[in-house]
C-alpha cells in the first residue's frame, strides 16, 4: 500500500477512482482529485490513514452532497438550474423564513433543539435516523445499532440529553413475500423479525420507550427495507451550547475499540492489505450505552465537560474531526482501549465500534471526571488534546499517521451537479361498480397490511418505561385501538411532578401517494402529522418537524425529479402550516439487484416525524368513542381522492389522483379543533388515513366499544361521490370527532367558519351503520367482526 | 403523613425503572435516595441507615446469564445486611429485575436457610411482554403493601423472564398456607405456577412482584384514564408505596 501511496499525487483520474473503489471509500473520481490536488500543494504524499479520514468526513452519510450540491432539473421539458442545491432552497429556507423564536439549534448541532415547559428551563432535542443497509444484511444488528446511534445523538447534541421517547417507523415487503429473490437477500418475514428483535433488545434495555412509530408495507421494499429510529430527550437549556477550548482533553468514554463496522457493506480489507475478512455491521452492547448515559447525566449536571459528540460512522475520525474542527485536535491512537490486539492504527481511527462517545474535559475535571466515570463502571480513555492549531493530527504512539488541515478537510469537498427529471403524470376519476352493501370491502381494508393493528409489534416494546407514557400507542377500553399521537410527560428528565407539560410526537409516511406524486407525498405527510397532533390535544401552532428521505440512487435523473418535488412539497408544506423543520437526514442508494438482475430502487419515501406541545397532559384526548348517544362530527371535505388509497389496492384501481392538500383550510379547521379540545368539547377525535371515513369510524367504535349510527348523505363533499368515494377515500385534513349531545350546542357555535357536519351518533348497540346517499343502509357489522378483521390479518412474523 | 421516612432505591448498570420508582416514593411522603450498588457493596452508602429499600425494575447488566443473576451476585456481598433489614420488619419490596434478585438470594420464598427455591424465567410466549393485567389480591396474604386496594387492581406488566417457577410442591402447599401469595394474575400472561404476580415473606415486609406499581402512581399513567368509567379510580401503584410508608 505504501508503494502505491508514494505515487498518488501522479496518478491520473481514472487511476484514482480505481484506487478508492479497491478501498471501499466511495468517493468520485472529482472527489479524488480534490484530495490529490491537496497533496501536491503541500508536496508530499498522502498517508493511508489521511484517505481514510477525507473519505469518511466527504462521504454522502457525512457531507450531504446530493442535498447540497446544485441540480438541473427539467419538469414537463422546462429546464432549471437549481444553484444553491435542494437543502438550501427548500429545507433550511422554510425554516429561516419562518425563524421561530422557540427554535433553540437547527440544523448545526446532532440534533434540532426547541424549548420546552414554561420559564425557558428546558429544551427538547429530537432526531430521526435511518439504519437502512445494516438492516438489510442483518436484521438484529443492524436495528440494534440503530437505536444505539439515534440515542447517541441525543445524548450528544449540545451538552447531553435525556433520552425520554424512542421512535421507530419501518417499511417492509409482505411478510407472506413469494416472489424469487437473490441468493444473497434475506426474506421479508426475516428481515421484519431481526428488526423488531433489535429494536426491543436495544430500546428495552435503555430504558427509553420505545412509543411512537408505524410500519408500511409495500413489495418494492423486500430487498431494501427502511428502518427509521428517533430519539427525543430533554435537557435544561444552559447545555444548548458546546464550546471546545484550546487545552480541553479528549477523553473517550463507553465502549471499546475493535474492527467491527469497518467501512459498511463494501468494504474489503483483502484487497488491499490481505488481512483477514472484517465485519460490515457494528456491534451493539445495550448496557454499555446505558453506562454511558447513566454517567454522561451526572457529568453533565455537574459540567464537568465543555462539549461531547458521539462516535457514529467514521468513529473517531469523524467525532473527534468534528469537535476539532475549529480549534485543532491531537490525539494518540495507542492511548484508545481495545477490543482486541490485532487492530491496526487507522482500523482504530475509522472503526464504527459502538456505544462510544468523545468529550471535551478541561484538565483540572479530570480526577472528578475519572471518579464518576468509575463509580458507573464506564470504561474510558484520555486520547489527547484540542489544541490551536487548526490542524487535525493524528499518532499511534510516536508515529503521525493523520496531518491536515481543518479548512481541507471539512471545507474542500468539490460540489457535484446532478441531473432531475419529472413528467407530470395524467390521472382519470375513479370509476367502480357501485354495491348494495360495503361491509365485505370494509372488512378487507381493515385487514389490510397497512391498515391492520400492529399490537404484536407494540408490545414487545417497553413503551412505559420512565413512566411517562401518558397518551399511549394502544388506546380504548380494552388497551387495544389505534392511538393518533403518543403523548409524553417527561417527568423522569425534569423531576418536577407539578408540572404537567408534556409534548405530542407523531409521524407521517405514505409512500403510495410518492408513486403518483412526490410533490403531493411530503404535503399529505405534513397535514398527517398535523392531524395526529390536534386529535390528541397538542398545539399546533407549535408543531416542528424532521424530514428522512429515502431514495434509491440520486445518478438516476427520474429518481433525482422525485426528490426536487417532495422537497419542494417540504418547503410549501413547512410555510403553509408555519411548521418549521429543526432537523433532518438523507439516506440513498436504497437499491440492490432483483433476482432476474435488474436494479429495484425503493418507493421514493420521505418520513415526516413531527413534535408539538401538550401544555397540560391530563387534557390529552384518546381516539375511542366514550359514551352513547354523542354527536360524530366530520371536520374537511371528502373528495375523489382514490389515489394511494388502500381501497384503490385492494379493487386494483390504477392511474386515479392522490389527494391534494390544502393546508390553509385545514389550518384554520385545526386551530379551532384545538381550541375545542382545550375547552373540553370533545370526548374523542380520531383522524381519517388509511382506509377512509368508514376504517376511522370502526376502529373509534370498536376501541371505545361503542356503535355509531352514520348518514353519508350528511358528510361534506367536493364533487360528484357515490357512496363507495364517501367510504373509501383518502382525502387529506378530514378528523372525526366525538361530541357529548350537552356539549354540541356550544361546539357548533366554536366551530364557526369550518366545513364541518354533524354525520351521526354513537350507540349502546355494538355495530356500524351506515345509511348510503339513496337512504338505504349499506353497512351494519358487527364492532366484534370489525375489530377482528382489524387485528387478525395475517401474514405477522410469530 | 408521616415524617423522615427515608427510602433507598438501589441501581445498578441496566435498571431502568430508578427514576419513576423515586418518585412513587415521594409523591407518598418518603425521602428517597437512589444509590449505585457500588456504592453499597464499598460501604458507601448502608442499607441499615434507610427504613424502606426498594429493588427496582430494569435489565442489570443487560440480564445476561438470567434475568437478575449478576445483581444478586453483587448484592450477596450485603446479604447479612439485607436479611437483618428484613428480620427488623422493615419493608422491602423487589419490582420485576428487583423480584428476581429476591429471588436469587433465597429472601421469597421465605426460608429458614435462604436456599433459592424459586425461578423467574422466560414468559411461555418466549417474548417481552409490555401490557396492564387485572391482578387478585390475597385479602388472607399478610403483605403490608397490598392493603387498602380492593379486590381486584391493574397493574403493567413489562418483562420477559416473569414467568415463576417453584418445583417442590412442598414449598408451594407452604407459601399458599402462609398467604405468600400476594397477588395472583386473573388472566395469567406468562405462564407463572398458581398464576402467582407477587409474592412476600411471613411477615409481609418483604414484597417481590412482577407488574410495575411505580408505573401507576398517577391517574394518567393508566391506558384507559380517558374514559368515564375511570373517573372515579384510584391509582393502585401509588397506594402500595403508600401502604409501606403508612406501616412504619
Amino acid at each position: 500500500m505504501e508503494d502505491i501511496l508514494k505515487s498518488f499525487n501522479s496518478m491520473t483520474g481514472r487511476q484514482l477512482f480505481e484506487l478508492q473503489a479497491d478501498c471501499g471509500w466511495s468517493l468520485s473520481e472529482a472527489e479524488m482529485l480534490a484530495a490529490q490536488k491537496y497533496f501536491k500543494s503541500i508536496n508530499r504524499a498522502p498517508l493511508y490513514a489521511e484517505l481514510e479520514t477525507i473519505a469518511q468526513t466527504w462521504s454522502e452519510h457525512c457531507k450531504h452532497k446530493t442535498f447540497n450540491g446544485p441540480v438541473e432539473f427539467v419538469k414537463d421539458g422546462k429546464k432549471e438550474f437549481i444553484k444553491d442545491g435542494l437543502f438550501k432552497t427548500t429545507i433550511y429556507k422554510a425554516t429561516k423564513k419562518l425563524n421561530k423564536k422557540w427554535c433553540l439549534s437547527v440544523f448545526k448541532d446532532n440534533a434540532g433543539v426547541i424549548e420546552f415547559g414554561k420559564n425557558k428551563k428546558w429544551a427538547l432535542a429530537f432526531k430521526a435516523e435511518t439504519h437502512n443497509h445494516p438492516c438489510a444484511v442483518e436484521p438484529y444488528g443492524g436495528a440494534e445499532t440503530g437505536v444505539g446511534g439515534v440515542i447517541r445523538d441525543i445524548l450528544g447534541v449540545g451538552l447531553g440529553a435525556k433520552p425520554v421517547v424512542n421512535t421507530d417507523i419501518f417499511c417492509f415487503a409482505d411478510p407472506k413475500y413469494s416472489k424469487k429473490l437473490p441468493q444473497a437477500a434475506l426474506h421479508p418475514a426475516r428481515i421484519f423479525k431481526g428488526v423488531v428483535d433489535g429494536v426491543r433488545d436495544y430500546g428495552n434495555r435503555m430504558g427509553i420507550p420505545t412509543a411512537s412509530g408505524g410500519i408500511w408495507f409495500d413489495d418494492r421494499f423486500a430487498l431494501n427495507p427502511l428502518v427509521f429510529v428517533g430519539t427525543i430527550g430533554i435537557m435544561p437549556t444552559w447545555a444548548i451550547e458546546k464550546h471546545v477550548k484550546p487545552g480541553d482533553l479528549v477523553i473517550a468514554i463507553g465502549g471499546r475499540t475493535g474492527r467491527d463496522g469497518l467501512h459498511g457493506a463494501t468494504f474489503s480489507s483483502a484487497n488491499i492489505e490481505d488481512a483477514s475478512e472484517v465485519s460490515a455491521v457494528q456491534i451493539g452492547h445495550a448496557i454499555n450505552e446505558k453506562k454511558v448515559l447513566d454517567a454522561l447525566l451526572k457529568l453533565r449536571d455537574k459540567k464537568l465537560y465543555r462539549a461531547v459528540t458521539d462516535c457514529g460512522a467514521g468513529g473517531f475520525s469523524s467525532a473527534v474531526g468534528e469537535l476539532g474542527s475549529e480549534t485543532g485536535v491531537r490525539v494518540d491512537l495507542s492511548k484508545a482501549i481495545l477490543k482486541e490486539s490485532k487492530i491496526k492504527p487507522w482500523e482504530i481511527w475509522v472503526s464504527e465500534s459502538q456505544e462510544r462517545m468523545i468529550l471535551a474535559v478541561p484538565p483540572k475535571n479530570l480526577k472528578e471526571v475519572e471518579k464518576i466515570l468509575k463509580s458507573e463502571n464506564c470504561e474510558y480513555c484520555v486520547l489527547g488534546e484540542f489544541t490551536n492549531t487548526e490542524r487535525l493530527e493524528v499518532f499511534y504512539d510516536k508515529e503521525k499517521i493523520v496531518d491536515l488541515k481543518n479548512d481541507f478537510l471539512h471545507g474542500g469537498v468539490p460540489r457535484v451537479v446532478k441531473n432531475a427529471v419529472w413528467n407530470t403524470p395524467k390521472f382519470k376519476p375513479s370509476a367502480v361498480k357501485e354495491q348494495k352493501n360495503y361491509g365485505a370491502l370494509l372488512n378487507k381494508c381493515l385487514s389490510n397490511l397497512n391498515t391492520c393493528s400492529r399490537e404484536s409489534v407494540i408490545r414487545q416494546y417497553d413503551h412505559e418505561v420512565q413512566g411517562g407514557t401518558v397518551v399511549k400507542p394502544l388506546q380504548g377500553i380494552t388497551h387495544d385501538g389505534p392511538g393518533d399521537a403518543t403523548v409524553i410527560w417527561p417527568a423522569s428528565a425534569t423531576n418536577d411532578l407539578k408540572d404537567y407539560n408534556g409534548f405530542a410526537v407523531t409521524h407521517g409516511l405514505n409512500p403510495a401517494i410518492g408513486k403518483l406524486d412526490p410533490y403531493q407525498m411530503a404535503l399529505n405527510c405534513i397535514d398527517e402529522v398535523f392531524r395526529n397532533l390536534v386529535c390528541v390535544g397538542a398545539d399546533i401552532n407549535k408543531v416542528a418537524v424532521l424530514d428522512n428521505f429515502c431514495w434509491g440512487s440520486p445518478e438516476n435523473p427520474a429518481l433525482m425529479g422525485e426528490l426536487v418535488l417532495c422537497a419542494r412539497g417540504c418547503y410549501d408544506g413547512a410555510l403553509t402550516y408555519g411548521a418549521p423543520f429543526i432537523s433532518g437526514k438523507d439516506s440513498f442508494y436504497n437499491q440492490s439487484k432483483g433476482a432476474d438482475g435488474k436494479d429495484v430502487a425503493v418507493p421514493s419515501t420521505i418520513l415526516i416525524s413531527a413534535v408539538a406541545p401538550v401544555y397540560d397532559v391530563r387534557k390529552a384526548v384518546t381516539m375511542d368513542f366514550k359514551e352513547a348517544g354523542s354527536g360524530v362530527y366530520l371536520v374537511g371535505a371528502t373528495k375523489d381522492d382514490m389515489g394511494g388509497s388502500v381501497a384503490a389496492e385492494e379493487l386494483g384501481l390504477v392511474n386515479v389522483a392522490p389527494p391534494q392538500v390544502d393546508g390553509e383550510t385545514a389550518l384554520k379547521a385545526y386551530k379551532k379543533i384545538y381550541e375545542s379540545i382545550q375547552r373540553g368539547l370533545v370526548n374523542a377525535a380520531h383522524d381519517i388515513s388509511q382506509g377512509g371515513l368508514s376504517a376511522s369510524l370502526a376502529e373509534m367504535s370498536f376501541s371505545g366499544g361503542y356503535g355509531a349510527e352514520i348518514d353519508l348523505k350528511k358528510v361534506p363533499v367536493s364533487g360528484k361521490l357515490k357512496d363507495f368515494q364517501i367510504l373509501f377515500s383518502e382525502s387529506a385534513s378530514r378528523i372525526i370527532l366525538e361530541v357529548p349531545s350537552e356539549k354540541e350546542e356550544v361546539f357548533k357555535k366554536l366551530m364557526k367558519g369550518v366545513k364541518i357536519a354533524r354525520i351521526g351518533q354513537t350507540s349502546f348497540v355494538p355495530a356500524l351503520k351506515i345509511k348510503g346517499l339513496s337512504g338505504k343502509e349499506i353497512v351494519n357489522e358487527k364492532l366484534l367482526k370489525l375489530k377482528s378483521s382489524w387485528q387478525h390479518a395475517g401474514g405477522w412474523p410469530a | 403523613m408521616k415524617k423522615n421516612i427515608k427510602a433507598l432505591v438501589v441501581r445498578t448498570a441496566g435498571i431502568n425503572c430508578d427514576i419513576e420508582t423515586v418518585h412513587a416514593l415521594t409523591a407518598v411522603g418518603a425521602a428517597a435516595d437512589l444509590a449505585h450498588t457500588n456504592e453499597i457493596t464499598l460501604g458507601k452508602c448502608k442499607i441499615l441507615d434507610y427504613d424502606i429499600l426498594v429493588f427496582p425494575g430494569g435489565f442489570s447488566y443487560g440480564d445476561d446469564i438470567a434475568g437478575g443473576k449478576i445483581w444478586s451476585v453483587h448484592m450477596a456481598k450485603v446479604f447479612e445486611d439485607i436479611k437483618k433489614f428484613i428480620n427488623s420488619g422493615r419493608p422491602v419490596m423487589g419490582i420485576c429485575n428487583g423480584f428476581q434478585v429476591l429471588t436469587k438470594l433465597g429472601f421469597l420464598p421465605e426460608r429458614k436457610d435462604y436456599k433459592q427455591t424459586a425461578s423467574l424465567t422466560f414468559n411461555d410466549s418466549g417474548v417481552f411482554i409490555d401490557k396492564w393485567v387485572k391482578l387478585k389480591v390475597n385479602k388472607n396474604s399478610p403483605c403490608i403493601f397490598t392493603k387498602n386496594i380492593g379486590e381486584i387492581i391493574e397493574l403493567p406488566i413489562a418483562h420477559g423472564e416473569g414467568k415463576i417457577i417453584i418445583e417442590d410442591k412442598q414449598i408451594l402447599e407452604n407459601i399458599v398456607k402462609q398467604n405468600a401469595i400476594a397477588l395472583t394474575y386473573v388472566d395469567n400472561p406468562n405462564g407463572s405456577v398458581l398464576d402467582i404476580a407477587g409474592l412476600c415473606n411471613a411477615k409481609g415486609n418483604c414484597f417481590g412482584l412482577m407488574p410495575h406499581p411505580e408505573r401507576y402512581a398517577f391517574e394518567q399513567q393508566h391506558p384507559s384514564w380517558t374514559r368515564k368509567e375511570m373517573e372515579n379510580v384510584k391509582a393502585a401503584g401509588l397506594q402500595i408505596f403508600k401502604n409501606a410508608v403508612d406501616y412504619l
